[in-house]
């Protein structure tokens, strides 16, 4: 009985893969094919998954759009400038709190811990105010270095110091090393995993990010991704289908930057240590 | 037969990790008994390498905080000084029925969306869990690509599926029932924007179960299996039951994220038909950009307020995470 039941259980669990794989992946789905829909396609009774005939009229439209180009640029660069500069220093602060003994450890890691627990809602419109007063309205300075920072990120990165072994350390401090030495040359190097899963936050953080760059930018060559993409209507009519080019071409680098992490990103769950 | 062979939980969880947890406990001792030589302690390097954290947090967080903490007392005006009002705005918005009525949306909002993720994502984990090494590791991509969507593209595509021509009256229709003005129409506007919310939130979720479900001895469902139980009995009896903490996680930290869900709302609806779908922070965010001194007072103290009941629920959440944690070690 058992042999009869596993065989179509097999096809049931392939059937199973492709129907869930392509339920979630449906929007999308949805939204690259309708990239290559005609003007009036997108939005058709009856709907219509494919289009008539494939163009790339909209691709082809919204990469020679000057303003689209440069919002994925300029988010880019700030995307990896922010990553970059997370990880320093919150992988610096990490080491620190997991390894080094100092006067007001204590003390310091409550300053360090407690912004996790503070909304972004609470202290939106009172950051806004601080970063005028310093005077970093639109600038690429006001979307990078409020965030850099991040309690959560640290706090991932020193669970995961904390496990290393203090063996190595050990023989190193013996041999002479400075702590500068063992952290950049021991625990940085050993460290790729859980890099790459914070790095992969920070930069989704940033390159999702859409309301603090409506309220700190005005100016257009500083447009964000996201702020183009919401104000898309308003400024080009409803030219859906480069709408709809354009959604998919600016969550493409998400999605890749998934596909060719995600060994890491699967093992970060565990790395995150929630179970 | 299938109480017994729940019954050694505690134990084989215990006996299941030996290589992870010993490595982990080593490390932990070595760390304790060690005395730090008093040369070897690095109090300069240490304050060299927390500075820029602390720095950054101090200005960007804890005195935007303070800031936001020390303006709820005021009243501004544009035409005489901030005036003390003491715990006033505190009373206003605690008397509101508006801020109830959004606290009441981002609930049900949140009721919507966490169960079904949660059911969604032990289904789905069970499942990944019973697949090949290649076939798991491609639908472990899958259900994460669409966690890293931005709210804004996710907006996007789901008001498209909304429209009069979209994809869910079509569907619908499939069954007979007539167009329906998704977004328009206060009684199905929340669950419309729930369903973005299912989507983006479910992979993650997803794996954490897995991650959760993998750590339990293949041994139970070997035995319970031989004993003649189903899946649904498997499930209700072995794998709930051994990933409470996970299952408590998820919960309580889905709830506190949705119910602070507001960029889905504000690129889809904008709180609307009738605030149907207007959610705490979506009401308060767009108080803020109300011009006038006096909302913005009170949407900042609105804020504070759900910031003091969030927080704690965070911060309880975090300590029951991390007493786990501890203690396994």
């Amino acid at each position: 009985m058992n042999r009869t039941w596993y065989a179509p259980r097999r096809l049931l669990s392939y059937l199973l893969v492709a129907g869930i794989a392509v339920t979630a992946l449906f929007p999308l789905a949805w939204m690259a094919i309708s990239g290559f829909k005609g003007q009036n396609e997108v939005l058709r009774t009856p709907f219509q998954f494919f289009p008539d005939v494939w163009r790339l009229d909209n691709y082809r439209l919204i990469l020679e759009d000057p303003p689209f180009v440069r919002a994925m640029v300029i988010t880019f660069v700030g995307a990896v400038i922010f990553t970059v500069a997370s990880l320093v220093v919150n992988s610096m602060a990490a080491y620190a709190f997991a390894r080094l003994e100092f006067a007001g450890k204590r003390w310091w890691w409550l300053v360090c811990i407690t912004p996790m627990f503070v909304p972004a809602m609470a202290i939106l419109l009172t950051s806004f105010v601080v970063v005028s007063k310093l005077g970093m309205l639109d600038t690429l300075a006001v979307l990078i270095i409020p965030g850099v920072a991040s309690s959560a990120q640290m706090f991932f990165l020193r669970q995961f110091y904390l496990n290393m072994p203090a063996a190595v350390e050990e023989a190193a401090l013996i041999d002479g090393a400075t702590r500068w030495q063992i952290f950049l040359q021991i625990f940085v190097p050993q460290s790729l995993g859980p890099f790459v899963v914070v790095g992969i936050a920070s930069f989704l953080g940033y390159w999702n990010s859409y309301v603090w760059p409506v309220l700190v930018i005005s100016n257009p060559d500083l447009t964000q991704i996201m702020q183009y993409l919401a104000t898309f209507r308003s400024a080009r009519g409803n030219e859906w289908g480069m709408l709809m080019a354009g959604s998919t071409l600016a969550a493409l680098p998400t999605i890749l930057l998934v596909l060719i992490f995600q060994r890491y990103i699967v093992n970060g769950v565990r790395l995150a240590g929630i179970k | 037969m299938i109480d017994t062979s729940t019954q050694p939980t505690g134990q084989a969880t215990e006996a299941i990790d030996p290589s992870g947890t010993s490595r982990r406990r080593r490390g932990r001792r070595a760390k304790f008994t060690e005395e730090v030589p008093r040369h070897l302690r690095a109090h300069l390097t240490a304050y060299l390498m927390i500075t820029p954290m602390v720095v950054l947090l101090g200005i960007f967080v804890v005195w935007p905080l303070v800031y936001a903490f020390y303006l709820s007392f005021f009243e501004m005006s544009f035409y005489k000084d901030a005036e003390f009002v003491g715990f006033d705005f505190y009373k206003y918005v605690l008397t509101d029925p508006e801020f109830y009525e959004s606290l009441l949306v981002g609930l049900k909002l949140a009721l919507m969306v966490v169960p079904t993720i949660l059911v969604l994502a032990l289904l789905l984990a069970s499942f990944l869990a019973t697949l090949s090494k290649r076939m798991a590791a491609f639908m472990k991509t899958t259900v994460y690509v669409p966690a890293v969507v931005s709210s804004v593209v996710a907006a996007i595509i789901f008001v498209f599926i909304y429209q009069d021509e979209g994809f869910a009256n079509w569907f619908i229709g499939l069954f007979g029932q007539g167009p329906l003005a998704w977004l328009n129409t206060a009684s199905t506007a929340l669950p419309a924007v729930a369903v973005p919310a299912i989507w983006l939130g479910f992979g993650v979720s997803t794996l954490i179960m897995l991650a959760g479900i993998l750590d339990i001895p293949e041994s139970y469902f070997e035995s319970a299996r031989l004993d003649g139980a189903n899946f649904w009995q498997r499930t209700r009896y072995i794998t709930i039951p051994s990933l409470r903490n996970v299952i408590l996680f998820l919960l309580v930290s889905g709830l506190t994220l949705t119910i602070q869900e507001f960029q889905l709302p504000l690129v889809m609806t904008n709180g609307g038909p009738v605030n149907a779908t207007n959610t705490p922070n979506l009401y308060i965010f767009n108080s803020f950009r109300d011009a006038t001194p006096y909302a913005t007072s009170y949407s900042l103290t609105a804020a504070l307020l759900l910031f003091i009941v969030i927080g704690t629920i965070s911060l309880v959440i975090f300590r029951v995470v991390s007493s786990e944690k501890s203690s396994d070690a």
